[in-house]
């Protein structure tokens, strides 16, 4: 080649080396201005990105708050137990390692064959696993001695909900159960990490489902703390990066008498019934039991497919909350009430004087309303009537009663309403009205309807919480506290006033001097619980007739059949004259309301009183 | 400077900043494998063992590459007939040749054989280059191109194939041709897509575009290729410290991405440094084919050292997510001697042709 023309050759290389070095440099360009938006206009948004692929949130159970009694005395309890559990990761000869511990803490076949079930998925993300749960005493000595042989096991604390009183509170307290998803919404932990979550609770995750436990549940169940590990591509843990210890839940102090309701209970036996008791200071909720009981032991920690069949089956309902619940016809024990609406209505006064002949006839139809004493209590006044529970006085009242205002003055006493501020699944029950009736049952109301409302029968139910709210009301003389089970308010108790407030100073200490004499008098229809104690008490009880029947001869052949039998009730207050507790009773098919519910309401009363 | 030593044939530029870079590669590739000085100590045996290999091939007269050309070639040709007939099939590829215990890629020998053969077969060829020279070049080009690509890898095809176009583009290949053949090429890329690309090599281009759509699959590496850059920042998380790297969230972190370790682990400032070096070899090699002493020698070394940049962009548009998901190492720092050997022997070339000069016009 001669000289020019490698000169030219020359300069054309160069003019094209430029090029494609050139092009080489827009390469490096391009990548590093990709790099740039990567590592410093996006760095927040792939940092970000980087710490959701390594950081492994787990929800941190934490300890629910116990529950105690008016005297500090715990009624539900976190006890705690112990389970061994293991680190299948550092586990090198999984038959050799479970032979060794056979002997040591009593391992079972199934035991051991759920262990090896899932072992190697725990030891492949290095998570830990149960390996026996509920160690003996014995079990966790054999253990500590030996357990410089096992780095890859130990023994940790987990809590049960116990109660050392299990059927004593159950309706009242409810019981906990394990939650699927209750909880499971907590601010940066996906759903799939509850599966790790790290819970202190022998059966899991816990929340409230019935009465205390439920009502209270967002003050006993505290907040999920959280453990963040760090976890490679395989989602294998780490280590463990930090951690946010829970927040316990706090204790729940209640108005509950551990030594009254156990007398509740005792005296009640195996009968079907519930006792109500409200302290007059507060309204605070001294006893509240409904009989037959349940063990929530056993129905918070694990019951049986069987166990909970027969519990659901059984004819008694023992999950049936009764003193919540059961509507009862109050029978003679509204008659105070009725005589309150006759004061303040003028319809009668404590002189007038009315003729019980045993019956009253109903003037439009004459149609004979029965008295529970054949020949009647001849000429009685208004005490009296009370005293001797006479039915022609309260039914000749009723009939000149105004339904609707009637309707109205039985609603302010708790008739139709909860009363409990913090019960659960109370029964309000209803106010019967002629409204009602027309609404329900599309049949105008009848004067007899009111006559029988007179006695406590008819449309009128109520249930034993509202019972005890209406004697305490008439206890107080109208100036009563919202019964509630827990103190958590008694910084701010309401004291709150009858609306009818035209019931006279007067009015009230003739009422509870009358309703002291149903008791301490010679006359009282509760006379035969008088002697029962040293205090004195007031009240009025009561027998609720589940069958409307025209002679004492029919109900004589429908006694035979328990389930028909009468309701025995009775409301009680005391020590009298200043009245510190209310109390209502009902026992089912009871029969005679004095001598039947009486005695349950004074041996409440009197541990009420005594402590 | 260039001849400082009479008697060996050396380029202190060139050399020290790849002496540079392969120090840093083995630190890389410390942290890229998790803390494994057995990888390390054994890639550093490869470096070694590379820069004798570049000093020794540095040494003679370019004339000595330019009379065995043609024999490379058909030696390499060879070689990878005999992968194809004999190699082992690893991970669905024949790409590994063996002998005795010393196996290696036999593609990376065509890479430097073929940008040679074309050097020497245009060279001598009058300016403008005629068309029958073009067409020899291009079946040349093509069949290496195949042959490689059939393995299948098409990184490393598409590699060689740039390194004879680049040699042919430097040598003088009229621009109407460039034109004709890339619309051309253009026309027929939906018939390349379908008959040329494995359904796999598909999925990775279509994932480039739209990675979140299959976050764990295809699109995994890209992603957590981009996060592992991304979290890096300006300084990096630290030697060893790369959450993305260590807890193996990134893919190939020894190999293809081990250009994002560096970025997460050193930041955008590691990354800065990294490509000066990077960019001041190749503007080195720049200035060596400007000054070599006859046309060959500026056609080889413009070949060899455009060829080493263009693996060297396409390994990064990857790991940053500029380019499809293809098997290509990063130069001097990717663990593996095959490549490594190509790369000191392709160096000592570029020594050897950029140093040795002639006093007397021919």
């Amino acid at each position: 080649m001669i000289f020019e023309e490698r000169q030219v050759e020359k300069n054309k290389f160069s003019l094209r080396a430029i090029f494609l070095f050139g092009l080489m440099g827009l390469g490096f360009m391009a990548v590093l201005i990709q790099v740039f938006s990567l590592q410093i206009s996006g760095y927040s948004e792939y940092q970000l990105a980087a710490l959701k692929n390594k950081n492994y949130s787990v929800p941190v159970q934490p300890l629910r708050g116990e529950i105690f009694d008016r005297n500090g005395r715990a009624i539900v309890r976190n006890e705690s137990t112990f389970d061994l559990i293991t680190k299948p990761n550092l586990i090198i000869n999984i038959e050799i390692f479970l032979d060794q511990l056979t002997p040591v803490v009593n391992l079972s076949k199934v035991e051991r064959s759920r262990y090896l079930k899932s072992y190697k998925e725990k030891a492949f993300v290095n998570k830990e696993l149960v390996l026996k749960k509920d160690l003996s005493a014995e079990e966790i000595a054999r253990f500590n001695v030996r357990s410089f042989q096992f780095k890859n096991a130990f023994i940790d604390k987990r809590y049960r909900r116990m109660s050392d009183y299990p059927k004593l509170f159950s309706h009242v307290l409810g019981y906990t159960s394990r939650s699927e998803d209750q909880y499971q919404t907590m601010p940066g932990i996906p759903t799939s990490h509850w599966r790790d979550a790290e819970l202190i609770y022998a059966n899991g995750s816990i929340h409230g489902k019935t009465g205390l436990e439920e009502t209270h549940n967002d003050h006993l169940v505290g907040q999920y703390g959280r453990r963040v590990f760090e976890i490679d591509a395989r989602g294998k843990l780490v280590q463990a990066l930090e951690y946010f210890p829970p927040t316990n839940g706090l204790d729940l102090f209640t108005n509950l008498d551990i030594d009254a309701q156990k007398s509740a209970a005792k005296s009640i036996g195996n009968r079907k019934g519930a006792v109500v008791a409200i302290d007059l200071k507060s309204g605070g909720l001294n006893v509240l039991y409904s009989s037959p009981s349940y063990s929530i032991n056993k129905l918070s920690n694990g019951l049986s497919v069987d166990e909970f069949q027969a519990l659901i089956s059984d004819s008694n309902k023992p999950f049936f909350n009764r003193a919540l619940q059961g509507r009862y016809p109050p029978a003679s024990t509204i008659k105070p009430a009725i005589a309150m609406y006759g004061l303040v209505n003028k319809i009668i006064t404590w002189a007038d004087q009315v003729d019980d002949p045993g019956f009253f006839t109903l003037p439009e139809d004459g149609r004979v309303y029965r008295g529970w004493k054949k020949g009647g209590h001849g000429q009685v006044d208004l005490r009296k009537a009370l005293l001797v529970s006479s039915n022609t006085y309260f039914f000749s009242l009723a009939y000149q009663s105004n339904m609707n205002t009637l309707a109205d003055h039985l609603a302010s006493l708790g008739i139709g309403k909860k009363v409990c501020a913090d019960c659960f699944d109370e029964d309000d029950v209803f106010v019967p009205s002629p409204a009602w009736k027309y609404k329900n049952s599309n049949i105008a109301w009848f004067k007899g309807d009111t006559v029988n409302i007179g006695v406590g029968q008819g449309y009128l139910l109520a249930t034993p919480i509202q019972l005890a709210y209406y004697a305490s009301i008439i206890a107080t003389k109208g100036k009563f506290y919202t019964p509630s089970l827990t103190s958590k308010d008694n910084q701010d108790l309401k004291l709150e006033y009858l609306h009818n407030k035209e019931i006279s100073q007067n009015d009230w200490s003739q009422m509870h001097h009358a309703l002291t004499d149903v008791v301490e008098s010679d006359y009282g229809t509760a006379r035969s619980i008088r002697n029962l104690k040293k205090f004195q008490v007031a009240g009025k009880s009561g027998t609720a007739e589940l069958v409307g029947l025209d002679s004492k001869e029919a109900y004589s052949e429908l006694r035979d059949t328990e389930s028909l039998r009468d309701h025995s009730i009775i409301i009680l207050f005391g020590p009298m004259p200043n009245p510190q507790y209310a109390v209502s009773v009902v026992i089912e098919n009871g029969e005679s309301g004095g001598a039947v519910a009486g005695p349950v309401a004074i041996e409440v009363l009197k541990s009420l009183i005594n402590d | 400077m260039i001849n400082r030593f009479s008697k060996i044939y050396f380029d202190p530029y060139l050399f020290f900043s790849i002496f540079l870079i392969s120090i840093l590669g083995l630190f890389f590739l410390f942290s890229a494998s998790n803390g494994d000085i057995s990888i390390v100590f054994k890639q550093s045996m490869y470096v070694i063992f590379g820069f004798f290999l570049m000093i020794l091939v540095s040494q003679p007269d370019p004339d000595l590459f330019r009379r065995t050309s043609f024999l490379f070639l058909i030696f390499s040709v060879f070689l990878l007939g005999i992968t194809f007939l004999l190699g082992p099939e690893i991970n669905g590829a024949q790409r590994w040749v063996r002998i005795g215990s010393f196996s290696f890629q036999s593609s990376e020998l065509l890479k430097l054989a073929l940008p040679i053969f074309l050097a020497t077969f245009l060279g001598d060829k009058k300016l403008p280059i005629q068309p029958k020279e073009v067409f020899i070049s291009l079946i040349v080009i093509v069949i290496s191109f195949f042959l490689v690509a059939r393995q299948p890898d098409l990184g490393t095809a598409l590699i060689i194939a740039l390194s004879g176009l680049f040699v042919l583009f430097l040598s003088g290949l009229s621009w109407s041709f460039i034109g004709g053949s890339s619309a051309l090429l253009i026309i027929s890329s939906p018939f390349l897509w379908n008959v040329l690309l494995q359904p796999f090599q598909r999925q990775r281009i279509a994932t480039l575009f739209d990675p979140g759509s299959d976050p764990f699959g295809a699109g995994w590496n890209i992603t957590q290729s981009k996060i592992a850059i991304g979290s890096g920042g300006l300084l990096g998380k630290g030697f060893g410290e790369g959450s993305q790297t260590q807890l193996n969230f990134l893919p190939e972190t020894k190999t293809d991405f081990i250009f994002s370790v560096i970025g997460e682990e050193f930041g955008f400032l590691g990354v800065l440094l990294l490509l000066s070096i990077y960019f001041f070899i190749l503007m080195r090699c720049f200035y060596l084919a400007l000054s070599a002493r006859d046309r060959f020698c500026r056609l080889v070394i413009g070949g060899l050292s455009l060829t080493f940049a263009a693996n060297l962009i396409i390994n990064l548009c990857m790991v940053v997510g500029l380019l499809p998901v293809v098997g290509m190492p990063l130069p001097f720092i990717s663990k593996g001697g095959s490549s490594l050997m190509s790369l000191f022997f392709a160096f000592g070339i570029i020594t050897s042709m950029g140093t040795h000069k002639k006093f007397l016009p021919q």
